[in-house]
């Protein structure tokens, strides 16, 4: 999306490297659903195990909140190490938002990588949301996901979850060979990519909803300096969420904190900000760039 | 116009699914798939809860250092992504890896002993050694709890039933084969509709 072709205006805007740094972390948390499996199955090395609904490290399993919540009410039994997993997460999704979407999560970089494919394939860079639904359908979604669980008695995010089918689909195939059925729910979404970006995270993840309802109070915000700020529009066409970073919606619970905005920018109008009263010069801060 | 119809199609087909699962047919989607010789790994919550507690990590799937847990898919409804083992093909040689990292406690801590993943069963009309065919005590020698789970009554195999922690290596070893996957010893899960001979 940096892609203009008129040099950039000399604003030591420092960095533009927000989404590299994101494709690097998305590539790296993908390649790890990948060789793990492998290295469990070919070397017999089970330090880490699993992939995003429970990654194993060692004695920490760190537990996908949602996956555990439904577990947690369909029951109604609380299991302490289930809980102590949760933590995690819950506590990135409270500082950070909801990064666990746009860093982490491989249906973010399966989605990428299809943007790259249709890129290359109708070689138009503009990329127009045919479908725009409204962004309150995610709490719905939420809520829905839960209200059917408890009435089928039954989690169904646990077994339909597409980044979860993600690395239960490599598992299976590294260790048996075979792919399950329901992995067609990641070929889905993904078609659902070329309607409309991130078509499902936007409106229909649950797990996203459940992060972003924590992220609401997140420490980290990408803010706008009206000040610098032209009014261009160019992060709201780069936003991948269909925000507007120039009417500050990046502020709001929706923002995933992905920086696609800040990248996006030719002067420096938009920065990570981390929201203290102490120390303004914390990580996301950009220095001598507070606010 | 066209909003319309594409949100149409998507109510379609979440609603589609529901009314499938409303169908007799749709029965199977909370059928329980333990059955005769397809059993939980050691320490599984009672099968009613299992599916809740559950949160289809696949974590005991690789843990397991014989493979002999697998994933369901999603032909078994909402029992899609939990562990079963099918004792014929590998049987569960309790290791208790697998309740080790279960970080939801479906699998729950358990001592190899009290393990009760089912009960073994003896077709005493297959039975090679029941039936007078030959004098196999094979069940008897492979059995980790051997002449406790499994004793031999005049050099027939018994099973105990309060001892057999439903591991299964007997019916791995079995010799006889009556049917597709059925030996003449079999480990009937606890409390499930499997069908016994």
């Amino acid at each position: 999306m940096t892609g203009g072709a008129r040099p950039a205006p000399a604003v030591e805007r420092g960095k533009r490297s927000w989404t590299l740094w994101r494709r690097l972390l998305l590539t790296a948390a993908f390649l790890l659903l990948i060789v793990n499996p492998l290295v469990n199955y070919h070397l017999g090395i089970t330090f880490v195990q699993g992939w995003y609904q429970s990654l194993g490290i060692g004695e920490l399993r760190i537990t996908s909140p949602l996956e555990g919540l439904e577990s947690l009410l369909v029951t109604r039994q609380v299991a302490v190490p289930t809980l102590i997993g949760m933590l995690v997460p819950l506590a990135v999704a409270l500082l950070l938002g909801r990064v666990f979407c746009s860093w982490v999560c491989p249906i973010s970089l399966l989605a990428e990588l299809v943007a790259v494919v249709r890129r290359a394939v109708t070689r138009r860079k503009a990329v127009r949301d045919r479908l725009v639904l409204a962004r309150r359908l995610l709490w719905f979604t939420l809520i829905a996901e839960l209200l059917l669980s408890l009435v089928l008695g039954a989690p169904l995010f646990v077994f339909l979850s597409p980044p979860g089918l993600v690395g239960r689909e490599i598992m299976m195939f590294v260790f048996f060979g075979t792919l399950a059925t329901e992995g067609v729910l990641v070929l889905l979404v993904l078609a659902l990519e070329l309607v409309t970006r991130r078509f499902y995270c936007r409106s229909f993840c649950p797990l996203g909803a459940l992060l972003a309802l924590v992220g609401t109070v997140r420490r980290l915000k990408v803010r706008r300096q009206a000040a610098e700020c032209i009014g261009c529009g160019r992060c709201d066409r780069a936003c991948p969420l269909g925000l507007a970073p120039s009417l500050d919606e990046s502020l709001t619970a929706y923002c995933w904190n992905c920086g696609a905005c800040i990248d996006s920018c030719d002067h420096g109008a938009l920065h990570f900000y981390w929201r203290t009263t102490l120390n303004a010069g914390r990580p996301g801060a950009e220095p001598g760039n507070p606010l | 116009m066209k909003r319309r119809s594409v949100l149409r199609l998507l109510g379609v087909m979440a609603v589609a699914p529901l009314l499938a699962g409303a169908n007799e047919a749709g029965a199977g989607l909370f059928a329980s798939p333990l059955t005769t010789n397809r059993l939980r790994p050691p320490g599984a919550v009672d099968e009613e809860r299992f599916a809740g507690t559950c949160i289809r990590c696949g974590r005991c799937v690789e843990s397991c250092p014989y493979r002999c847990i697998r994933l369901l898919d999603i032909r078994h409804g909402v029992h899609a992504g939990t562990p079963l083992i099918a004792v014929e093909r590998i049987p569960c040689y309790l290791c208790m890896k697998c309740v080790e990292v279960c970080p939801t406690g479906a699998l729950a801590r358990v001592r190899q002993a009290d393990t009760r993943m089912g009960v073994a069963r003896i077709n005493r009309f297959t039975c090679a050694a029941w039936a007078g065919v030959a004098l196999c005590r094979t069940c008897y020698d492979i059995c980790p709890f051997k002449g406790r789970a499994i004793v031999l009554d005049q050099l027939l195999p018994v099973v105990v039933a309060e001892v057999c922690t439903g591991c299964g290596l007997c019916t791995h070893a079995c010799p006889v084969t009556v049917e597709e996957g059925a030996r003449a010893i079999n480990i009937e899960p606890p409390a499930a509709g499997g069908t016994s001979s």
